[in-house]
């Protein structure tokens, strides 16, 4: 907001309590005080108007084509103020063409969410996101996230983010900062990045069996970047526990709960790396419901995880060409009773899921990935044997090949193709073509 | 309250929480110990070099970007989230120039160094700006900044009213220094002001002279020397050209004589190589800012140089 519209409402409301004053007659001591503040007002108001008429004169100036910039000392010291539009609103478009050689995309020993599941074939949107953003006041910030997205059928709205974070304003120590409300969650680096900012089309296994996607829980999360050469940074947070891999909350006590630590630095002028350390535990107290409903967890979830980013421009302009190296791994625990429509079996084992890729941007519009990434299944009880969570001893994983054209930030195009190996049977060769188009406002990137 | 108290304190505690705790109190406590000097964040090394110009010894300045890197495309690095929540004042470009990543760094910063604060300084926010979008601007039209053009630097006469608003904030913040920065800036503007009128007199026979540059990074230079802008390599700003937009360019300047070719370190080659090889004229690599080139090692040497490289050409 612009300083001037910002001070209209002040000047309405002085007037309001001018008004109030006369009302409440005979008190002439404030009456006096507020005449005061009103002719500072208008003292102000007045400067604002020499203010703009000097950028009117200065602009004028810049185009009867800067003849009046020869000599230092005529030069205009004051700065053009541009007012950003409030709040921040931004658009993400994005489609996909996807052909599949394989009928069925299950993952063998996994239930995995509805958004775990290989997406639709055909032609199809993705997500169509709406952000909206902005600085609520000096101590905090807001932002909402909604995704469209097309399920069984019907265009439905996702609330994929609203929260609040603690503005510097705020801090009563250096360096912390709150965040509450639904967001993507500080858990390794995919998570709290929205899916249009990822390298591939789709989400690795880990996510997809893990995360059903990505964690965006409702919750709280208190991070604290300390105070050290390099970076460091920890967190933790608390939350209801009603989202994938967690659910059916009670809303008693704390769902789940998560710890985080994150170091990193450079190496030299053209490289730096990120290191991240995990975990997220909670109860699906209520029952994870997965395969559309088809299998239900009730239990514990521990999740440990780590992931590592390293990028390198190897000219040290890493507009033109740049190279990413990106990991990450998760085990997970679970503790509970699993339920495939035959009555509770004791479950009691653990997963691991990985993934790691290169990205190489070899022009500056052009760069070129791959993936590889791997589940290895739990150890099952003999109630669960011939079940979808039964891994048959196979281990689910999937190699990606990526080629993308960035036309400027805003709009980008790209190929991929999978060949995943989700089941001992299953040999599917993916092709996708995908565009993510951001219109508005388009704010900084995470690293 | 349901918190699975046992595990937390067993499992988690042992092996996530408990090393965690240990190595970053080490570090806090080693943080802790850090020298008194003020520390200066500048996001490009022309103000990393005017804020040693300023703050001389009482000062540590830190750049975030060097002369090979393009300043508007570079990421939040995690070391630059560490250097700048430890900066006592951050100064940079502004206007625009470090949109993509400055505000990551900010927000984790604290609220000493946020907009509007005496740790905020932006030279684009206190010297005039040049091409401002008069009336529309749409992302069709490149990567316009409708605040203006952000690359403020290269005009020699900015240079001094930017180190003026540095040398009041280094005050506010090192109140016991303000004598010290008061005598830095005297001699600071003296020196420049006679390296200033050195050059003016050096660039009078550049007037008019026809020159291309690969983006609008060398405008106030242009601006500034009242050199005649006749195109850019890039067809619309941060634009990289095709083959056609050279064909264009090049049919628009083929008939000047001594064209001046001019790019940055950090531009790609190919665009300039091509028209010059074209023009049979030189695509000069101008330095840009400090470091741009080996004899570039303040900001005198940045004008000196670029003067010099031009005037070699012609």
């Amino acid at each position: 907001m612009s300083k001037s519209s910002r001070f209209i409402p002040i000047y309405a409301l002085l007037v309001f309590f001018c008004l109030q004053g006369n009302a409440v007659a005979g008190n002439h001591a404030s009456l006096s005080e507020i005449k005061k503040e009103l002719a500072a007002i208008q003292e102000k108001y007045e400067s604002k108007i020499a203010e703009l008429e000097s950028k009117i004169e200065a602009l004028s100036a810049a185009s009867a084509g800067n003849t009046g910039m020869a000599s230092s000392k005529n030069l205009p010291r004051k700065a053009k103020k541009v007012s950003n539009f409030n709040p921040a609103v931004s658009i993400v478009l994005n489609g996909k063409a996807t052909s599949f050689s394989e009928s069925s995309g299950e993952m063998e020993g996994f239930a995995v969410g509805e958004e775990g599941e290989r997406g639709q074939e055909g032609l199809g949107l993705g997500e169509s996101e709406l952000t909206i953003a902005a600085n609520v006041d000096d101590k905090f910030y807001g932002s909402l996230t909604a995704a469209i997205v097309r399920e069984d059928g019907s265009d439905i709205i996702e609330l994929e983010e609203a929260y609040l974070q603690t503005l510097a304003g705020l801090q009563f120590i250096d360096g912390l900062t709150i965040k509450a409300g639904r967001a993507f969650w500080t858990i390794g680096y995919l998570n709290e990045h929205h899916a249009h900012t990822d390298d591939f089309a789709d989400r690795p296994l880990p996510y997809r069996a893990f995360f059903n996607k990505a964690y965006n829980d409702d919750g709280v999360e208190v991070s604290y970047l300390l105070p050290t050469d390099f970076y460091a940074e920890v967190g933790m947070g608390a939350f209801r526990g009603d989202d994938f891999p967690f659910g059916g909350s009670d809303g008693e006590g704390i769902g789940a709960w998560s710890a985080y630590a994150r170091v990193g630095s450079d190496i030299g002028a053209n490289q730096s790396w990120r290191l991240g350390g995990y975990a997220l535990m909670g109860e699906a107290k209520g029952g994870r419901t997965t395969e559309e409903g088809a299998i239900t967890f009730v239990g514990d979830t521990d999740l440990y995880g780590m992931d590592f980013r390293y990028t390198f421009a190897p000219t040290g302009n890493a507009r033109e060409k740049e190279f990413i190296l990106q990991g990450e791994a998760f085990w997970r625990d679970e503790d509970g009773t699993y339920n495939v429509g035959a009555g509770d079996v004791n479950h009691d084992d653990s997963s691991v899921g990985w993934y790691a890729q290169g990205v190489y941007k070899f022009a500056q519009k052009w760069r070129a990935g791959v993936r590889y990434s791997e589940l290895e299944s739990p150890d099952i009880q003999a109630g669960l044997v011939g079940t979808g969570l039964d891994g048959t001893r196979h281990d689910p994983r999937s190699t990606s090949l990526m080629l993308d054209y960035t036309n400027s930030e805003f709009s980008r195009w790209r190929f991929q193709y999978n060949h995943n190996e989700l089941s001992r049977t299953s040999n599917d060769n993916q092709f996708m073509i995908q565009y993510i188009m951001s219109i508005g406002a388009h704010g900084a990137h995470k690293y | 309250m349901h918190i699975n108290i046992d595990k937390l304190t067993t499992h988690t505690f042992k092996i996530v929480i408990a090393p965690t705790l240990a190595i970053f109190l080490g570090l806090m406590s080693a943080a802790t110990l850090a020298a008194d000097t003020i520390q200066v964040f500048s996001c490009e090394p022309e103000w990393a070099s005017l804020a040693e110009e300023i703050g001389g010894n009482r000062v540590k300045a830190f750049s975030a970007t060097h002369a090979q890197q393009n300043p508007h495309f570079i990421r939040a690095r995690p070391s630059l989230i560490a250097k700048a929540r430890k900066a006592d004042l951050i100064f940079c470009s502004g206007a625009g120039l470090e949109v993509g990543w400055l505000p990551i760094l900010i927000q984790k910063a604290g609220a000493s160094l946020q907009p509007g604060t005496n740790g905020y300084l932006m030279a684009g926010d206190h010297v005039q700006l040049i091409e401002q979008p008069h009336s529309h601007v749409d992302r069709s039209m490149g990567d316009i900044h409708p605040e203006g053009n952000p690359h403020v630097h290269l005009d020699p006469r900015n240079i001094l009213i930017v180190a003026k608003e540095l040398t009041k904030r280094l005050s506010n913040i090192d109140p016991g220094s303000s004598e010290f920065y008061g005598k830095q800036f005297d001699s600071f503007s003296k020196r420049w002001s006679e390296a200033l009128s050195g050059w003016e007199k050096e660039i009078k026979d550049l007037v008019d002279h026809p020159v291309v540059a690969h983006h609008k990074s060398f405008s106030y230079f242009v601006n500034w020397a009242k050199l005649n802008d006749v195109g850019s390599i890039e067809p619309k700003p941060g634009l990289p050209p095709t083959i056609r937009d050279l064909n264009n360019l090049y049919t628009s300047v083929k008939d000047i004589d001594e064209l001046l070719i001019i790019r940055s370190a950090y531009d790609p080659a190919k665009g300039a190589t091509w028209l010059g090889e074209k023009t049979s004229r030189p695509a000069v690599v101008l330095p840009y800012t400090v470091g741009g080139n080996a004899k570039v090692t303040d900001l005198f040497s940045l004008f000196d140089e670029s003067i010099r490289l031009i005037k070699s050409t012609l």
